[in-house]
């Protein structure tokens, strides 16, 4: 096994795209290790990102933020403007693992691990937010939602791999919220989980909203009947209800030792109607 | 009276909080555990296991795998000796013709490296012959069914269960049928129960040195080091004393380490290749060959009277204990009721086998399941008729002259005392909110002694070292040298315990029963007052006055009657320094099969809330009530009542084993296997009780096993209550707690 | 005479009766007279039982005493966690 921790994107590329065996690119690692120590994976190559110039940094860029891919949840949680903007998307990350894990783990790599309940996914897609990628064949952006493709897979290719997460910049009264469920307090794999991003007129209308979900199909859940339930209201109960039943009726789950299908069905709404109930107040306090 | 009766007394160290001498070196790292230990040209060993819940081994070839570079010897079980009496714990270590369970061990490989150890793993070639399986104890009971080992059908067992039933029991005494004609209202439910593994935070770990003349050291992480070492002679056909184990600091027991699973292999590889053989358990090897209690389905049929008198009570258990029989049904069967003073009680059990590693024994092993049925319907049945659930146990509640739904009569026992706290205690009173639901529940645990050695030398600076052979799970050494203090009436300071190897001292039985402060404390008592006796006669000897004459008070021997204020009192640092040249080095020790461990009950009170929308339970308030006869060190009372309300709390929210259809565990590990985390927990509020056990000198009771027996009971009470239906399966997770919800209407 | 509590399941060893009377005054005489008197109870002593006298469990004190008037109660071996 090699072990290369290259100076620049370009470098990192190269040595992915030229790699035979099997590649990784290390951020974190607290699911790449945790994976080579349980012998689920043994890579030949390993390109650690970290040194890359720019990884770590966390800039303001046309009203949002460009999260660098090797920023840890301890790191975005100290920064006062993201925590200001994307509340929802900073509480995601930050339910991750435990003290010591924060310290390590990035939203690139809880995305790229494509587990269909990454706590920061269903955020950052309600976020709408935007990966950079670095190839052979230079940069491209591509929204957060079409990276996973199924379990374990994403959608990079060969010698790819994602330099920044960019939170775009959203009007005055937005504001968003994540819930996932657990059996537990923490240190726990979400069950089921949702996003909400939201935007609020001064009367309190949704004037946009984006819904979605996690565990419960075999990627993140963008629900867009669930957006259109609450858009134009006041987010009465009834209309709420709507983004509730729209919720579970989008749900694909499996049935498996953490949850079954009708209980990750059924807690998606519930997490779904909570979490809007909850940017609704956040977003109230901005209008 | 015999000086070891219990007599009332003041205590000057006994009942103080002093730091445990064990404490600095376990939070700086220097205490040793088991995976610690290191010598010079040592090899490490990996086992092979079965991928499948149950199949015939057909051949085993190796021959790849021992030409592989740096691996020195591969062993599988016809390499034991043959011993029929440790047949199963041998075939459990290493299978013999059968793989018995995903995980089960079927060779182990000894090598100059883990890493290649584990390579070598995959070059060893296994044919299997997969056999039908079952894992769970509903399939496991019926005709029809896969059978684990043909040929254990036990003889008494009714005729309607399958050949995996191999053990039948039944207790109890007066006519029940009779009793459930009289009385009002009459509940009968059945209670599942999923198997739980103990959690310790430590694997199993070992290291082995066979030396060339078959001598040989161990060293290994287990709650009874004279017990692994009989357990190894016995399966390598050695002496005893050709065995030396030395026990590690252990992070956790539960009653999972009372047994072996790698430290036999890991001594036969020692024995192959003559060189140190280091063995260490992965997190997941654990769950998967370590042994888990047992599953549990419990039918239970209660009467009582409208005022609130039990008029019969009936239990039919059945356990599930993995694939070799094992005897927890006769604790289940015999703690399922023994909190009641009953007319009429019968309590039966049936042991089945299932392709699950066999399970060891967890704290009070057998008593939590057969408590959680009865305690449930008790229960119902105060809850159908209005009663305080309180007032209804204190109106059967067992006391001293109650004959047990076991058999014998109870001496002093306090459950009377612990209800009239719990019912006085604030928290019973407390007022609840919405979707918030209170439980109680009753507990019992035999305790018991067992064979004990220790020895108490006075050193020549009147220092005390004493010598006992338990390993420390909770704070033993420190609760010995507070007892040693005490009766040597010196410093808790100025005593040393450690825990001696094999070879220092006569056998002492393992670190289970909750019989170590009790039963080391008891030997320990005699020790120093052997040694009292012997400072006494030196002191007279340098006095010249009869050694009757001398007593020993405050840390000193004083001369009494009419020589008293002739001498001055000779203390503990003078008569260990004359020592020598009074007759020698002094030594106080004692060893017994310590007997009169009184039994002890347990009541708990749960306060929790349960969200209705998604089934998911926050334990808001707990309370521990438990006699401990006398606390020598209340804090270690206090962590082992709140250590049995956490692992109970685990066991009925969220612990247990989920196999898939293909016989193979889902869960091993801490990830998807739920313990509780330190923020799903209150804090577990303790009162202690001290009602004296007569068979010990200063009253002690073992603590360490009741306080796991109640939570069951105590938290499916509080979501009953919160849901407002009958709950009747653990572990109650948020799915069932939901769809029990929805059942509801 | 000493009178032995046996449990449930080895009645059968004694034609269904609950107590039985023995010859005895110490903890191994009642296992020896129990066993010379009802042969059924041989395999589950040998394989190992305590004894509860006068409402205290021995595991296998040979020699405790046990008087004409004691409670004498035959119980499975113990194990504990
Ligand atoms: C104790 C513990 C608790 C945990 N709790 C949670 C939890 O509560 N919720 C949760 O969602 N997860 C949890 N995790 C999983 C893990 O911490 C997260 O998924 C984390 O975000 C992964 O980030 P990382 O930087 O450590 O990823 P790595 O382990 O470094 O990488 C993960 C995968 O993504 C790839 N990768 C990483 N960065 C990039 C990139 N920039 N471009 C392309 N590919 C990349 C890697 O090759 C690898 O396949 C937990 C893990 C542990 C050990």
């Amino acid at each position: 096994m090699q072990y290369i921790a290259p100076a620049t994107a370009k470098e990192a590329a190269s040595l992915l795209h030229a790699s035979t065996g099997i590649a990784r690119v290390l951020a974190g690692g607290t699911d790449l290790l945790v994976q080579m120590k349980a012998g689920m994976i043994e890579p030949d190559l390993i390109v650690d990102i970290k040194k890359i110039k720019g990884m770590k940094d966390i800039t303001p860029e046309a009203g949002g933020f460009r999260i660098g891919a090797a920023v840890s949840g301890t790191e975005l949680g100290d920064h006062a403007g993201v925590c200001a903007l994307w509340p929802g998307v900073v509480e995601a990350f930050e339910l991750i693992g435990s003290t010591q894990v924060q310290g390590r783990c990035t939203m690139a790599g809880n995305l790229c691990n494509a587990s269909p309940a990454g706590d920061a996914v269903p955020a950052m897609v309600a976020a709408n937010a935007i990966a950079r990628i670095v190839g052979p064949d230079g940069e491209r952006d591509c929204p957060v939602q079409d990276i996973p493709v199924s379990p374990g897979k994403t959608s990079l290719k060969k010698g790819e791999f994602i330099t920044s997460i960019l939170l775009p910049a959203r009007p005055k009264g937005s504001a968003d919220a994540y819930l996932r469920f657990i059996p537990r307090t923490e240190m726990d794999i979400a069950v089921c989980s949702a996003g909400v991003s939201l935007t609020l007129a001064a009367d309190g209308t949704c004037t946009a909203a984006r819904v979605s979900l996690g565990a419960v199909a075999a990627t993140v859940l963008l629900v867009e009947d669930a957006a259109k339930a609450i858009i134009g209201t006041k987010l009465d109960d009834a209309s709420v209800a709507k983004l509730e039943a729209a919720c579970s009726a989008a749900c694909k789950p499996i049935t498996d030792k953490r949850g079954t299908i009708e209980f990750r069905t059924e807690v998606a709404g519930v997490l779904a109607r909570r979490a809007t109930r909850i940017a609704q107040s956040r977003a109230g306090e901005r209008t | 009276m015999a000086l070891d009766e219990y007599s009332k007394r003041e205590f000057t160290v006994v009942g103080t909080r002093p730091v445990r001498q064990d404490g600095i070196d376990k939070v700086t790292g220097r205490a040793q555990y088991g995976a610690d230990f290191s010598l010079p040209g040592m090899l490490h060993a990996v086992a092979l296991r079965s991928p499948h819940a149950h199949a015939r081994i057909k051949s085993i070839d190796t021959s790849a795998a021992l030409a592989l570079p740096g691996v020195k010897a591969i062993v599988t079980s016809a390499d034991f000796a043959t011993n029929h009496d440790v047949q199963s714990v041998q075939d459990h270590c290493l299978a013999r013709d059968k793989a018995m369970y995903d995980g089960h061990a079927v060779a182990a490989v000894a090598a100059t490296s883990a890493a290649v150890a584990r390579k070598a793993l995959k070059l060893i070639k296994v044919d299997y012959e997969i056999l039908p399986h079952v894992t769970d104890i509903e399939t496991s009971m019926k005709p029809g069914a896969p059978i684990v080992q043909e040929g254990r059908r036990g003889r008494k067992v009714p005729a309607h269960y399958s050949d995996n039933a191999t053990g039948f029991c039944e207790f109890g005494h007066g006519d029940i049928e009779a009793g459930f004609a009289k009385a009002d209202l009459i509940v009968e439910r059945t209670f599942k129960t999923s198997s739980t593994h103990q959690g310790y935070v430590e694997p199993h770990a070992c290291l082995a040195s066979v030396g060339n003349d078959g001598r040989a050291d161990l060293w290994c992480c287990t709650q009874g080091h004279f017990q692994v070492r009989n357990l190894c002679s016995k399966m390598l056909n050695m002496d005893q004393s050709a065995l030396r184990v030395t026990a590690s600091e252990i992070g956790g027991g539960f009653g999972g380490k009372t047994t072996v699973f790698i430290e036999p292999v890991a001594l036969l590889l020692s024995q192959k290749t003559g060189r140190p053989v280091k063995m260490v358990m992965t997190r997941d090897e654990v769950f998967k060959a370590s042994g888990p209690t047992v599953a549990s389905m419990t039918d239970v049929k209660i009467g009582m009277t409208k005022d609130g008198r039990i008029t019969a009570g009936y239990a039919h258990i059945r356990y599930e204990g993995g694939a070799w029989p094992s005897d927890t049904i006769y604790p289940g069967a015999q703690c399922a009721f023994a909190s009641y003073d009953l007319e009429a009680v019968k309590s039966q059990g049936v042991n089945f086998l299932t392709n699950r590693p066999l399970q060891a024994a967890y704290r009070a092993p057998g008593s939590p399941q057969s408590t959680y049925a009865v305690e449930s319907v008790v229960d119902e049945l105060c809850q159908i008729l209005g009663l305080d659930p309180i007032d209804a146990r204190l109106k059967n509640a067992a006391k001293k002259g109650t004959k047990s739904s076991y058999g014998p009569t109870y001496d002093e026992i306090g459950l009377i005392p612990l209800l009239e706290a719990a019912k006085a205690h604030p928290h019973y009173s407390a007022p609840l909110g919405p979707n918030q639901g209170r439980g109680i529940s009753n507990g019992f645990w035999f305790n018991f002694g067992g064979e004990t050695a220790v020895s108490l030398a006075i050193d020549f600076d009147g220092s005390v070292t004493l010598v006992e052979g338990n390993p420390d799970i909770g704070g033993s050494r420190a609760a010995m040298s507070m007892m040693a203090a005490e009766e040597l009436g010196i410093p808790y300071e100025k005593v040393r315990t450690i825990v001696a190897d094999t070879a220092s001292l006569g056998h002492n039985e393992v670190t289970h029963g909750s019989r170590v402060t009790f039963a080391v404390g008891l030997a320990t008592i005699k020790a120093a007052r052997a040694a009292k006796v012997e400072m006494c006669r030196r002191a007279a000897m340098v006095w010249g006055i009869p050694a009757e004459a001398v007593e020993w008070e405050n840390g000193a021997a004083r001369a009494m009657g009419h020589n008293a204020g002739e001498h001055e009192p000779m203390t503990i640092e003078q008569i260990g320094a004359n020592s020598s040249k009074t007759g020698g080095p002094i030594v106080g020790h004692h060893e017994t099969m310590a007997e009169g461990a009184g039994v002890s009950f347990g009541v708990h009170i749960c306060d929790l809330h349960v969200d209705p929308e998604t089934g998911y339970t926050t334990v808001l308030r707990y309370t521990v009530l438990q006699d401990a006869g006398k606390a020598i060190h209340p804090d270690y009372v206090e962590g082992q009542m709140q250590g049995g309300a956490v692992q109970g709390i685990g066991w009925a929210l969220n612990e247990e084993y989920i196999y898939g259809k293909d016989g193979r565990l889902q869960n091993a590990g801490f990830l998807d296997y739920r313990i509780p985390v330190a923020s799903d927990l209150p804090k577990i509020d303790t009162v202690i009780l001290e009602i004296p056990n007569p068979g010990h000198p200063y009253g002690v009771r073992g603590v360490g096993e009741t306080g796991i027996v109640p939570p069951l009971a105590a938290i499916s009470n509080a979501v009953s209550h919160a849901i407002g239906v009958r709950m009747s399966e653990l572990p109650m997770s948020p799915q069932r707690i939901l769809h029990a919800i929805h059942s509801k209407g | 005479m000493v009178t032995v509590t046996i449990w449930g399941s080895l009645r059968d060893a004694t034609d269904g009766a609950a107590e039985v009377e023995v010859n005895a005054s110490t903890f191994i005489e009642v296992l020896n007279a129990l066993k010379a008197n009802y042969p059924g109870l041989t395999a589950q002593i040998d394989r190992g039982v305590s004894m509860s006298i006068d409402g205290l469990i021995y595991k296998d004190s040979w020699f405790t005493p046990v008087r004409p008037d004691s409670e004498v109660v035959l119980m499975p071996l113990m194990v504990g966690g």
